[in-house]
């Protein structure tokens, strides 16, 4: 039985160091669609590249976004700028809850908001989180607070593409990838904004469904909020409106703003500002710029963002 | 439980640290600790079906009990009845009783007296098949005088519970399998490795032959009329990959988690995809369930002796029961017809029994001949297979409809799957390792004779394999369903 265990210690270990190195390797020579679990696209979709970058040189700013795409395509600093007031955007393609607290540990003490505003779309609390862990991971640095949203998504693409990113950042291997700023039809826009060239919506209608709510990313929600709370910072909950046939399909949207609203001060747009499903969208969950601009102005006049101090 | 979940992982190396832990000598509490580790295992997917394991673990006990004691013929049939008619009746309820209701309603209504019956939304509970037919193996061999009965219950719960094959098998007979329960277990290091061997090639077979080629095998299935008929092959050859990784890497996962706790389970499956005719597959292929029938239903039946005509229906009831064993659906009898004539030129020719060796014995290569057989057998099976996988049996003669078209002989439109080259890729290195350890117990159990050297970078190479083509998310064994 001793040799059994202290083989199966030592096999373990070199099983580890093998692994890693394989990673490495299968990173290095195979192309995406031949590693189907190693996904590391720096400067991938999104802009999180590029709005990482900016957070990590930005200051004094008064308000921080957060959320998914809905937030990076739905709040737009440049027309807050323009109304006075500065303003961050932190969103990535399906920020979850966990992901969310993975940034705001990483970047609250560095921007320094006064008012933090998080979006949240109720079909992102149903996600594993895996899309938003490996954008965060291909794109950011890989420290202590990476390895545990691994841990906490619990996917092996995670795993492995934490290994991967951790080996490119000990190599220094991606100091030289610069983002495009504009792609296919998206630009980015300093301080996290992702603009998309105005198109319109063919409306459509679905079949009823329900929201599903995972415990962990409420959880996730729940530790962001009562760190906000020990540091004394206002924050506010926010639903970026999508489009009426996908806003009205679900028929317990009830149950997500009673369940919202108890961790705190909570606004759903959808209800709070008039939109036209083909005007105002270019697909069935983003606005288009005039959707963008007329939710913003809304925004600022509902959350009084031009008074945050 | 899962073999192939986080849950498993946990539980497993608990449960093998706690067993010996418990001094050899102390076989009461290591078979307890069996037992209640089994619960666990069975109970987390979910616990109310307990009571049914429980209850044909009692009924089975005392049955054979009686059967000890008892010498009247009569009362012994009696007996014997009663442990058949419990199991097979949890069996009938829970699998077929709606699938019987079913078509007593269609052929009542075929014949102009339409019925009205009620079908029940029955659960089916995990892995009934399995534990009832081994049950029924050790009150039928006690019947035959075949087995003592035991008096230890604990043992014969442990039996009957056995974790690694309680939900798939193999399906063990008492013979081999309780007097396990009876003897001391030393723990010895060659066992272990081996067992930890054949878990790693079951998780390889589960996780990424056959999770991978479930998902091009239901987009193929799934719409058959939009597919060349080159496609529909690829798409149930896929399937015939898909069946074995996943139950016989279920099996063994099975076999090598007893052999960390010092048993011993029969072989279920001995390279099937290399047999030379069909009776040689059925002598590779799900082996524990095929001996099952064999000696408890084709050998009562007169098997191989008497008349031709007697031998032929024996052969028909083996494949059809067997087929329908596997699900309440016309599609299994289907394909265990189909299975039955495939097998009739060879009792006709009476070569049903002409390879019982290996292919290629002697050399690395087949012959030409040998090869020439392993490709007509194999590709016989697939075809079976379609109807096994089929919703039902119509779907299955679309599927073979769109097969036998002109579009059979055009490439198959690979490039369109994502991904389908990397799937085919790892199919070829599946197929090489299988075929180097094909005179083994498992394809890798030949890397024990390797050095360490070599040995341990194979093993840590099947690992990153794993890690890097599996399914990321838990995916059940077809065979739990059965």
């Amino acid at each position: 039985m001793k040799k059994f265990l202290l083989n199966s210690v030592l096999f373990s270990l070199s099983a580890t160091i093998g692994y890693c190195l394989l990673i490495i390797v299968w990173g290095e020579i195979f192309l995406h669609n031949e590693r189907p679990n190693l996904i590391y696209r720096r400067a991938g979709y999104g802009h999180t590249l590029s709005r990482l970058n900016d957070a990590k040189v930005v200051n004094h700013t008064k308000v921080l976004f957060l959320g998914s795409s809905h937030a990076y395509r739905g709040f737009d600093v440049r027309y807050m700028h323009r109304q006075k007031i500065n303003a961050f955007n932190l969103g990535t393609s399906a920020q979850t809850a966990e992901v969310t607290e993975v940034l705001l540990n990483r970047y609250l003490d560095s921007i320094k908001p006064k008012l933090v505003i998080i979006e949240v779309a109720p079909t992102v609390f149903n996600l594993d989180g895996v899309e938003a862990a490996l954008d965060v991971l291909a794109n950011d640095t890989i420290d202590l607070n990476a390895a545990k949203l691994a841990v906490r998504v619990n996917n092996l693409r995670v795993y492995n593409t934490l290994i991967y990113a951790y080996y490119r950042g000990l190599r220094n291997r991606d100091s030289k990838v610069v983002e495009k700023k504009i792609k296919g039809r998206d630009t980015y826009r300093k301080n996290g904004y992702v603009e998309r060239k105005v198109t319109y919506f063919k409306k459509k209608s679905y079949s009823p469904r329900k929201y599903t709510f995972r415990d962990d990313q409420l959880a996730a929600l729940n530790r962001i909020i009562s760190k906000l709370k020990r540091r004394d910072l206002p924050y506010i909950l926010v639903q970026a409106p999508v489009t009426r046939g996908i806003y009205e399909r679900y028929t317990n949207r009830q149950e997500f703003e009673s369940m919202i609203k108890e961790m705190g001060p909570y606004y759903d747009f959808n209800k709070l500002v008039k939109l036209d499903d083909s005007l105002h969208f270019y697909d069935a969950f983003h606005l288009n710029q005039q959707g963008v601009e007329i939710f913003n102005q809304k925004l600022i006049h509902t959350l009084r963002l031009d008074t945050v101090r | 439980m899962l073999f192939n979940s986080i849950d498993f992982a946990i539980f497993l190396p608990l449960v093998f640290m706690a067993y010996w832990l418990i001094p050899a000598r102390h076989i009461r509490a290591q078979n307890i600790l069996i037992v209640l580790a089994s619960y666990v295992f069975y109970g987390w997917w979910d616990w109310r079906f307990l009571s049914l394991i429980v209850f044909s673990t009692i009924v089975d006990y005392v049955v054979g009990r009686r059967l000890g004691q008892e010498n009247r013929p009569g009362r012994r049939k009696f007996l014997l009845w009663v442990s058949i008619a419990v199991n097979l009746g949890f069996l009938g309820f829970f699998k077929y009783y709606n699938f019987f209701v079913e078509n007593f309603v269609e052929a009542f209504s075929f014949f102009g007296q339409p019925i009205q019956a009620d079908l029940l939304h029955i659960i089916l509970p995990v892995g009934i098949s399995f534990y009832t037919f081994q049950t029924l193996s050790y009150t039928i061999d006690v019947y035959r005088r075949k087995l003592e009965p035991t008096n230890n219950f604990i043992a014969f719960t442990a039996f009957v519970s056995f974790f690694p094959q309680l939900v798939a098998g193999p399906i063990e007979r008492a013979t081999h399998l309780l007097p396990q329960f009876y003897k001391k277990r030393i723990f010895k290091y060659d066992l272990a490795a081996d067992g930890m061997r054949q878990i790693l090639w079951g998780l390889f077979k589960k996780m990424v032959i056959a999770d991978n080629c479930a998902g091009y095998v239901n987009m193929i299935f799934s719409n058959p009329e939009s597919h060349s008929g080159s496609m529909l092959v690829l798409g149930a050859v896929l399937f015939a990959f898909q069946i074995y990784g996943d139950f016989s890497g279920y099996s063994d996962i099975a076999i090598g988690t007893a052999r960390l706790f010092g048993f011993d389970l029969m072989k279920n499956f001995a390279f099937p995809y290399f047999s030379r005719d069909i009776a040689e597959f059925w002598r590779r292929w799900h082996i524990s369930l095929s001996t099952w029938f064999r000696d408890y239903l084709y050998i009562p039946l007169g098997g191989s002796r008497g008349s031709m005509a007697n031998q032929i229906r024996n052969v028909f009831i083996i494949f059809i029961v067997s087929g329908f064993w596997h699900g309440a659906n016309w599609t299994f009898i289907a394909w265990g017809a189909l299975n039955a004539l495939y097998f009739l030129p060879l009792l006709l020719l009476n070569r049903n029994r002409s390879n019982l060796d290996t292919i290629a014995e002697n050399s690395f290569f087949p012959t030409f001949r040998e090869l020439m057989g392993m490709l007509l057998t194999f590709g016989v099976t697939v075809l079976a297979w379609v109807f096994f996988r089929a919703e039902s049996i119509a779907h299955a003669w679309e599927y073979l409809g769109g097969i036998f078209t002109e579009s059979l002989f055009t490439i198959p439109e690979i490039m369109n799957f994502k991904q389908l080259d990397v799937l085919l890729k790892l199919l070829l290195l599946f197929l090489l390792v299988e075929w180097y350890g094909r005179k083994t117990e498992f394809a890798i159990q030949k890397f024990a004779t390797w050095p360490k050297l070599f040995r341990w970078p194979a093993y840590i190479f099947i690992i990153f394999l794993i890690g890097m083509y599996a399914q990321t998310e838990e995916t059940p064994f077809i065979y739990f369903q059965f």
